[in-house]
Order: C-alpha cells, then structure tokens, then sequence
C-alpha cells in the first residue's frame, strides 16, 4: 500500500498537500482500492468556503456512493475538472492526477491536527 | 438489529427521506432493518441523468414519481409489487462493496421459499439466469447504506414503458444504466402469495438470522424532521432532475421554412448555452431567441413560459411556435 511520507491524511482516507495557504486533497491509496473501479466524482462545493469534516462532494464507484469529507476549513477554490472525462485516473494515480480540489485554507492551525503517514498507517493496520 | 417501522408509507419521496434521516440521525450503537414499498415511480441513480433514463410523457401521463437516490447505479421502476430492503449499518472497511455480505441473508430466505436464487455478478440476485434484485450502497463517514430491490409482483410491462427513454442524442457525463432480464419472484413460487405475507417470511427470515430483534417507530418530532428532509431535497425538481451531471443535447430538424440546428448546454438542469444555426430566413436575429431561453430550467414548461410574447415566424419564417418547442424540448 503507497502511503506517501510527504503528505498528510485523514481518518476518512483522505490525502493532504500543504503548499502555503494551500491544500491540496484527494483519496489515499488505500480508499481508491477500497472502492474499486470509480465512475464519478462529484464536487458541488466550487467556491464556497466549507469547515473541517462537512460534505464537500461524493465519489461514486461501481453503485457505491461515498461522501468526501473536508480535511481543513476553507474555500474550495479548484476542481480537477479532468476527472469529469477520466474518473478512473483517481485509481490509476491517486496521489498525482487522480487529486480532487484545492483548498484555500482558512485556518492554518488545523494542518497539525492531520494525521502523518505513520498515524496513516496504524488507522488502516498497514 | 432494529426494525425501522416505516407505517406503511408508499410515496417514494418520503421513503428515500426516512431511509437517508435514518442513515444520518440513527445511533451508529445499532444496525437498522427498514423496509419499504413504493408507489409506481423511477428511482434514479445518484449521478444519472434524468432525462437519459425516462418516458417523460409517459411518466407524466401516468403519474409515475421521478426521485433521485443518494446511492449508486442504475435508475429502477418501483410499484406495490417491489419491496425494497435497505440495511443501515457502520462500515468497518470490509463492508463498503461488498455486497456479498449483505445479500446473503436475503439469499438464504429466497432459497427456503425454494427459489433458486444466487448473486450473480457484483451485486444482482437472480434466478434461473433472470434478475429479481438489484443493489446499491452509499457511505458517509462511518454509517453506510446497503439496499435493494425486490420485484414480487411488479408490472414488468410498466418498466420497460417507464424506462424507454425518448430523448436521445444527449452527450452526457452520467452514466447510462444498463437492462437487464428481469423477472418476478412470484412467477418461481409454487403457490400464489401476496407481497404482504412475502414481506412478513422475508422480515422473519432475516430476524432469525440477527438475533435480538426490536421494531422502531419514530416519534412525531423524528417524522417531522423526515418530512422537512422530503421537502428540502426529495420533493425538488433542483435534487430530482436538475441534479443530473451536466450535458451537451444537439437537436436539429428539417422544416418546410428551413433546417433548424439547435446546441444546448445544460448545467445543474439550467440552460447555460443556447446556440441555433440553420439555414432558415427570418426577419428578427435568432440572438434574441437564445438570449430570452439562457438561464431558465432546461424543462418544457420554463421553454413555453419564455417563448410566449414570442412570434416564431419572426425568426425562422413559416413554422409553428409548438414545433419549436418540441425541438427545443421533446421527443426525437
């Protein structure tokens, strides 16, 4: 199981990229191959500013549907538009091109409260 | 395991509200059993679109609902002769798809009524190489949803009338369901039986297979909050069609006046983009017409509304204003 040492994760198996005020966020390895083939994204939030822990899209794979939580407050200021076409690119390359929105975020205390690959690891018994 | 009395509700709108109320407000200390069965209506997939999946006028003419699920898959045609089962439990990451799980007990009450019932492929229960279920899950943080459907009794003829989509040539990113053979469950039973005693054997069935066993009825304050949830999401047209992933339809038909070639992008149900090209002569620019239908709901009253100071002769020559409108938004 890849779990990147450079980024930071969620208990809901979500992957965190810290660029300056930025996040970037998409599923972890581990989540992708949970689902299994993936058919939809969907991000209904562009725009809008979106605390820890609330909705901010779904993901649809094979007649499951999964809520995708906020790992950080803050306005959803992008969405990987190119998963409209290739949904499947978050199974093939989750931590790359597979990423789903980027997050200005609101309130930069939160990043310490994000999981490590470490912790990661331990939530999901690697 | 509880039981989630649903006081024998029918209306689809207030079924989907009470599982998803459910799913959302119920202690995630329990599993919850709910059992429902729907009036004559199309189910729709989470992320399908609508107008890809259903007979308009034979759903309007018919009184058929059209409602929108939180779960995956294909859209449905439900009647009194379906019942849908739906377990509501925690997901300990084994259970998200694996529908095998779930289906089991289902299975195992089928098998004791002496039907030669499987799960075949990922997640359809058949018989005799004939679909009688269909399944779908959805999860959120730790609750998930495991559903399915039934067909007892079903009018297998309303189904495909329902589900026989007149509106082609959409370009859409949703995905489209796929038919399948379906069948009956009754047609397998050796005596004839009413949906009502197969849900009585079914909820028996799978009591034995979870020990204590308790029925809930919620209270008048929970019944509340589920019909505030039916009103905000289940009951709107925004959650119901204009939900649909967003698409492109091209329509083009030859008149006597001309050829008229319609592009239309819609996005969240709303017209976004409204392109005519044709080689038809009229003395207004068409400019107009496409400035007056941008922004409204891609529906066909909105259509009618908008058109209706309008003279159509104005801009294409001799046609009809219904014709126009049935270009714009109709069957092909």
């Amino acid at each position: 199981m890849n779990i990147p040492s450079e980024l930071k994760y969620t208990k809901d198996h979500e992957w965190v990229k810290i660029d300056g005020d930025i996040a970037t966020v998409g599923i972890t390895d581990f989540a992708q191959s949970e689902l299994g083939d993936i058919v939809y994204v969907d991000v209904d939030t562009l725009d809008e500013t979106v605390e820890r822990e609330e909705i901010f899209g779904s993901v649809e794979a094979v007649k499951t549907v999964s809520d995708l939580f906020m790992p950080l407050s803050g306005e959803v200021i992008e969405f990987n538009e190119d998963l409209e076409d290739s949904p499947e690119t978050v199974n093939s390359d989750p931590y790359g091109e597979g990423w789903m929105i980027k997050i200005k975020i609101s309130d930069s205390s939160q990043i310490d409260s994000l999981l490590d690959a470490e912790a990661y690891k331990s939530v999901i018994g690697a | 395991m509880i039981f989630i009395e649903n006081e024998g509700n029918t209306d689809p709108h207030l079924n989907l509200a009470l599982e998803e109320y459910a799913l959302r407000n119920f202690s995630v200390n329990h599993d919850y059993l709910l059992f429902y069965i729907n009036e004559s209506s199309i189910i729709i997939g989470r992320n399908q679109n609508t107008l890809e999946e259903i007979n308009q006028q034979y759903v309007k003419d018919n009184a058929i609902h059209v409602v929108r699920r939180i779960s995956g898959g294909g859209a449905v045609y439900h009647d009194l002769g379906n019942l849908n089962f739906s377990f509501i439990t925690n997901h300990d990451g084994k259970s998200l798809n694996n529908f095998k799980k779930f289906t089991a007990p289902v299975i195992k009450v089928l098998n004791n009524m002496g039907l030669d019932a499987e799960l075949k492929g990922r997640n359809d229960i058949q018989v005799n190489e004939k679909k009688i279920s269909g399944t779908a899950q959805f999860s959120t943080g730790k609750r998930m949803i495991s559903h399915g459907t039934l067909l007892f009794n079903t009018d297998l003829g309303e189904v495909a009338n329902a589900l026989n989509v007149k509106m082609s040539k959409i370009v859409s990113k949703g995905h489209k369901s796929v038919r399948s053979r379906v069948a009956n469950i009754s047609e397998f039973l050796k005596d004839p039986m009413k949906i009502e005693h197969f849900r009585a054997l079914l909820l028996e069935g799978l009591f034995e297979e979870s020990e204590p066993f308790e029925s809930y009825h919620l209270t008048a304050e929970e019944w509340k909050e589920v019909h505030q949830l039916k009103a905000e999401k289940y009951d709107t047209w925004d959650w119901n069609y204009g939900r649909s992933p967003k698409f492109n339809i091209q329509r083009t038909k030859r008149f006597t006046a001309g050829e008229i070639d319609l592009r239309i992008f819609v996005e969240k149900g709303y017209i976004k983009e409204f392109v005519i090209y044709g080689d038809f002569f009229g003395k207004e620019p068409v400019e107009n017409l496409e400035n007056l239908l941008h922004g409204i709901r891609y529906e066909k009253e909105d259509v009618t509304v908008a058109l209706k100071n309008i003279n159509i002769t104005d801009y294409f020559g001799d046609i009809q204003k219904d014709e126009f409108i049935d270009l714009v938004y109709g069957e092909d």
